[in-house]
């Protein structure tokens, strides 16, 4: 019996960790962008340091070839990179999950049609759709990244919310509540959208990252926000020459991007644990 | 060396850096000297530009000329790496009084490697395989003002023009003298340099062994083999291992790091002929206006960005003419660094609270960077720069071809390329009447001194025009294990004489 307990105990605390680790990870970046818009060391295309100086008091992450401090920029980075994430989710989710809802009403064959379309697009990579929206506009921007990716992201979201759409209008209690007169929109409302967000949003979660490594990406081939905007992505790009004599530059916003990254999968690794859990109790 | 004391002396600033590197130099040959020379080494040079075929009139790139030119085959004349041209093949010439007809008397005993003697009708019709009508030479069109090659006896050769042109010479030093009696020049050769090919391993190699009936001095080392490479990080790391003895040019100051303070490398700096502008299209406004270009050029310190981009290397020149064209003068003074003047200029030109324009940039180092640090600079003077990031292909389309654009960043890489300024539909839209004048008039000059003046007055007036915003000269970095000297240092239109190179034990 004790053994028992004490499995439970540490399958719980591992679980644990994951989300407390995630949410660091998470929380640093985000603490930093939102500190960034009230304060950074200096400002961001200021060149108040010497050319490539190594990270020391004056500039703690060391400065880049313009003699623009790094810390400042990964600050900026940061709140870019957040920005792009939310921003392209909350596309990709209202398009996708208007999508995915109306696929599993739709008749039988508007139904295979759109699921078809689905996975059509995401067998396009997100980036190249992405790079296909940014080339019809005029010039890159921020706004420009964000919408490329949303769009990009918004045929997985249809997909996955399509199939657990289904299978909530697959339970008895959406026969119950038709029976009762509900009419749809309110099954949307009240029945279909609360119980499958738990699911969709750990998955959304997993979007995020993706979305801001396809920012960086853009950045990195200057589809991204233009300068002066500081993203991860371009400055990997920048620092790519000089990375022997100064690798804190290409170092530090790859760390960047790979903590914030791994933390969201790992934070959406918790939270889908802590779900599943709590409806296994219930 | 006694150009490298010159070029020291024009660059005033950077004398300093300069005359560092010419004692590091001398002080490199000292050392070689002191070990003993072995004069059957083969020394292997690291490149990243193989050529595509052994043909440079069929399209084989940049490569082929490093390999071969000078060194396998040769011209009636020689672009020296001083930046001289000077006879090769040629014995004497002379020249008809209304500069239409040139007389070349070739030199005597001069044998291609099949053991051919070289005659005037081999000279005729190498010329005749560059114009040519399926010709892809890049410099064929300078070619297009010859009317007639003759041969009326082996020796010499007669050239009759369209319109008189004093660069004949110039551009015949990248002419090879092929032997006629060869078939395919694509995969072998057959020229008269010092060397002759031994072997071409398509991917990695070119082996060169030095040719026992050359007419001139034998070459001093026994062999060069050109080993090429896809990456510069490969390239490096074959120099540090010993693979190869010299790399012929370095394009990330970054690489550098790795060799410097290290005795067992050289590092020599050279000059190039790449020149980074931000090129205005003149056409439109407000780059129409003089003023406006003068103010900008002001406005910015380029020596400040050239220590972004190189850091210790690169020079300033204030043109776009390198040190190496015989009309290079030193113009970094005109619309020198001076924000508070620029601001002046602005507000008398029309524009006190600035104004906007879109900088299309190359999505390639180091354009992005460069862009940045001029919207910087610009922004201190109230003038806003938008950064519209483009690749290659679309500015050949967009700025190129199609004019498109308000300003732009690019590097031009070719020797003796003033004469875009004088032509007013080239993409930039430069059109001042003088200039072309005697940018077009210099062609039918009486003398090459003549022809150096009047160009060297179209140079100081684009300057004054301020007709695009010369940023700086590239460097020419040659990096080579120590015990290996002799190498050309400027490697004009990517050529690299080998045979005088040397190699200790």
């Amino acid at each position: 019996m004790d053994d028992g307990v004490n499995i439970a105990a540490r399958v719980g605390s591992r679980k644990n960790i994951t989300l407390w680790l995630g949410a660091v990870l998470v929380g640093v970046p985000l603490l930093a962008g939102l500190v960034s818009f009230v304060w950074t060391p200096y400002a961001l295309s200021d060149m108040v340091g010497g050319r490539l100086e190594t990270p020391g008091w004056a500039h703690w992450a060391g400065t880049d070839r313009l003699g623009r401090d790094i810390l400042t920029q990964l600050m900026v980075g940061a709140r870019v990179a957040l920005v792009v994430g939310c921003g392209a989710v909350a596309i990709g989710a209202a398009i996708g999950v208007m999508c995915g809802i109306l696929a599993a009403f739709a008749t039988r064959f508007a139904d295979d049609a759109l699921a078809a379309f689905f996975d059509i697009l995401i067998a396009f990579p997100t980036l190249l759709i992405a790079m296909l929206v940014v080339a019809t506009r005029q010039e890159a921007s921020l706004g420009t990244a964000i919408l490329a990716l949303g769009i990009g992201l918004a045929p997985i979201v249809g997909r996955i919310t399509r199939i657990l759409t289904k299978q909530v209008l697959g339970q008895d209690y959406i026969v119950a509540a038709r029976v009762c007169g509900t009419s749809w929109p309110a099954i949307v409302l009240w029945h279909i959208v609360p119980n499958i967000l738990p699911f969709l949003g750990v998955n959304l979660a997993l979007q995020f990252g993706l979305a801001v490594m396809a920012e960086a990406s853009l950045s990195y081939l200057g589809l991204g926000a233009p300068p002066p905007n500081a993203s991860w992505g371009q400055m990997l790009q920048e620092a790519q020459g000089t990375v022997y004599s100064a690798p804190w530059g290409a170092v530090l916003p790859g760390l960047a991007l790979f903590a914030l990254v791994i933390g969201v999968n790992l934070l959406a690794d918790g939270l889908r644990d802590r779900v599943s859990s709590q409806r296994g109790e219930a | 060396m006694h150009f490298r004391i010159d070029h020291a002396q024009a660059r005033g600033r950077t004398l300093l850096m300069a005359m560092t590197s010419v004692s590091a130099l001398t002080l490199g040959a000292v050392c070689a000297m002191a070990q003993d020379v072995d004069p059957q080494a083969v020394v292997n040079i690291g490149s990243l530009y193989e050529p595509q075929n052994l043909d440079n009139t069929a399209g084989a790139g940049q490569g082929i000329n490093e390999a071969f030119n000078g060194n396998v085959y040769e011209g009636l004349f020689v672009l020296t790496d001083a930046g001289d041209v000077e006879p090769k093949l040629v014995d004497s010439y002379t020249t008809s009084d209304d500069g239409l007809v040139y007389t070349f008397t070739l030199k005597d005993g001069v044998t291609f490697h099949s053991g051919d003697p070289m005659t005037a009708a081999d000279v005729k019709t190498s010329i005749e395989r560059v114009t040519a009508e399926g010709s892809a030479s890049s410099r064929k069109s300078t070619l297009d003002v010859i009317d007639k090659i003759e041969a009326p006896d082996d020796k010499t050769v007669v050239i009759t023009l369209k319109t008189a042109s004093i660069s004949l010479p110039y551009n015949l030093s990248y002419v090879w003298i092929v032997n006629d009696a060869a078939e395919d020049i694509s995969a072998s050769e057959d020229g008269t340099g010092p060397y002759m090919l031994q072997e071409w391993r398509r991917g990695s190699a070119l082996a060169m062994v030095p040719f026992d009936a050359y007419w001139g001095e034998a070459p001093s080392n026994g062999g060069v083999m050109f080993q090429y490479f896809t990456d510069a990080t490969a390239q490096n790391n074959a120099l540090l291992t010993g693979a190869v003895d010299i790399i012929t040019s370095v394009q990330t100051p970054d690489a550098l790091a790795r060799f410097a303070d290290n005795p067992d490398f050289t590092i020599s700096e050279g000059a190039s002929t790449t020149k980074e502008l931000l090129a205005y299209n003149d056409r439109v406004a407000p780059f129409d206006n003089v003023e406006v270009r003068a103010a900008l050029s002001k406005a910015v310190d380029k020596q400040k960005l050239l220590r972004a981009v190189w850091g210790d290397y690169g020079t300033l020149i204030g043109s776009f003419v390198p040190p190496t064209d015989p009309w290079f003068v030193d113009l970094t003074d005109v619309n020198a660094y001076d924000p508070d003047a620029a601001k002046q200029m602005l507000a008398e030109a029309g524009y006190p609270d600035g104004f906007t324009f879109t900088l299309d940039t190359p999505n390639y180092d180091p354009h992005p960077i460069v862009a940045q640090f001029l919207q910087n600079e610009l922004a201190k003077v109230g003038v806003e720069v938008k950064i519209n990031i483009i690749t290659a292909n679309e500015w050949y389309t967009k700025i190129y071809k199609a004019h498109d654009f308000q300003a732009t960043l690019q590097e031009h890489v070719n020797h003796r390329d003033i004469v875009f300024y004088g032509n007013p539909d080239f993409y930039w839209g430069y059109n001042n009447p003088e200039v072309t004048r005697l940018i077009t008039q210099s062609e039918a000059a009486p003398d090459t001194d003549t022809q150096t003046d009047m160009l060297r007055d179209a140079n100081e007036m684009i300057a004054q025009d301020a007709a695009s915003m010369w940023l700086y000269l590239y460097p020419q970095i040659v990096v080579s294990t120590s015990n290996v000297t002799g190498y050309p240092l400027n490697g004009l239109n990517s050529q690299f004489f080998a045979a005088d190179i040397t190699k200790a034990d």
